[in-house]
């Protein structure tokens, strides 16, 4: 017979929606374990298919690429950027060729570097927190 | 019952919480996922459905070029990252619109939906007549009077044995609303009253005299429904 040590809840960072991923999860920190883990690799392939349709010169595949990650940053409770990769999708659907998008596209991969950045840093929380409740 | 459902969807994380919430729901079985329109639409040649949890922008076919070329209308749940579909959801008469991502409570609210539509159509389907609005008259017709529906862009002509009918509506508003144990949409500007058809040659049919097409994606939904000895 053993005391079971009563289950601590998992708070997300202040940087995510916190209010948004305790509902999306429900207390289950295993799938939000797997989800941050595969949208976190899915987002790093993906910019690296975004950096070679710009260098094709390829605006409709950019588009398709960026519309494609677009919602995996709602899965990790980065909702701004959802905004701002529609709005950068809104700007290749506009434009008549690659040069036209290259700001934004700069930008895209400054903000994207930086939310991998804070998604692998929870997904780090959120494995020290399931292995210590197994 | 439970609802028996597809998802296609090109974002595997997408397509998980989906499956998530159908099996957390009780009322949604999920019989296959599919990444592209075209692999979902070969499995719905064969396979019928209530419920497809359709995304729009995917790799090869959009959503609605799927929903275009379905031989019968199965209940559809958009999902998509962009709000500006949602005019194109209205006009394709789709149950329920997500927009990703969505929660599960949000997900129960589209369930409810199906479930509302579900019984409406189920009522549908006992019916033997519809009013139709008619040079500012609400005129009764019976689907055994009805031989066929002609599409007139944003307008339809009902054709009777006797009469045609013309008043503001569409096909595709149409085929959700009559009773699909007589009518049957045909071509996507046609649905007929199969009750009456008197022959079928290669890819057109015939009511008293009239010559219909068969569209090539409804021409199997067609050959399954007539009882060929």
């Amino acid at each position: 017979m053993h005391n079971e040590v009563p289950k601590i809840p998992f708070t997300f960072s202040s940087k995510l929606d916190i209010a948004f991923l305790t509902e999306l999860y429900d207390n289950d920190f295993e799938q939000a374990e797997t989800v941050f883990e595969t949208s976190l690799e899915q987002i790093q392939s993906e910019l690296v298919n975004a950096g070679d349709k710009f260098s094709q010169g390829d605006v409709p595949g950019l588009k398709k690429i960026i519309h494609k990650i677009k919602p995996l940053f709602g899965y990790v409770g980065l909702n701004k950027i959802i905004t701002d990769f529609a709005a950068f999708e809104d700007v290749c659907a506009g434009a008549n060729d690659i040069s036209q998008t290259e700001n934004g596209f700069k930008n895209i991969v400054k903000i994207t570097e930086e939310a991998l950045e804070t998604i692998n840093n929870e997904l780090k929380r959120l494995k020290q927190y399931n292995t210590q409740c197994l | 019952m439970k609802f028996q459902s597809i998802i296609v969807e090109d974002l595997q994380v997408s397509a998980d919480f989906l499956r998530r919430f159908c099996e957390k729901s009780g009322v949604v079985e999920v019989h296959a996922h599919f990444l592209n329109a075209e692999d979902a639409l070969n499995y719905l040649k064969d396979n019928v459905v209530d419920l497809i949890f359709l995304d729009v922008e995917m790799p090869g076919a959009s959503g609605f070029e799927l929903l275009d070329q379905l031989m019968y209308t199965p209940q559809v749940i958009l999902t998509t990252s962009k709000v500006e579909y949602a005019y194109d959801a209205f006009q394709y008469n789709v149950t329920d619109y997500l927009k990703k991502p969505f929660t599960y409570q949000r997900f129960l609210e589209s369930i409810q939906k199906v479930g509302k539509k579900s019984e409406q159509q189920n009522g549908n389907s006992e019916q033997d007549h519809m009013f139709i609005k008619s040079d500012g008259k609400l005129i009764r017709l019976h689907n055994d009077d009805i031989l066929f529906i002609e599409s007139m862009g944003d307008y339809v002509k009902f054709i009777t044995s006797a009469k045609k009918y013309i008043t503001h509506n569409t096909i595709k508003n149409l085929e959700t609303k009559v009773n699909p144990q007589v009518f049957m949409k045909v071509h996507r500007s046609y649905i007929v009253n199969f009750t009456k058809i008197n022959d079928i040659q290669e890819n057109t049919l015939f009511i008293n005299g009239n010559m219909i097409p068969i569209s090539k994606t409804h021409k199997s939904g067609v050959m399954q429904k007539i009882n060929i000895l």
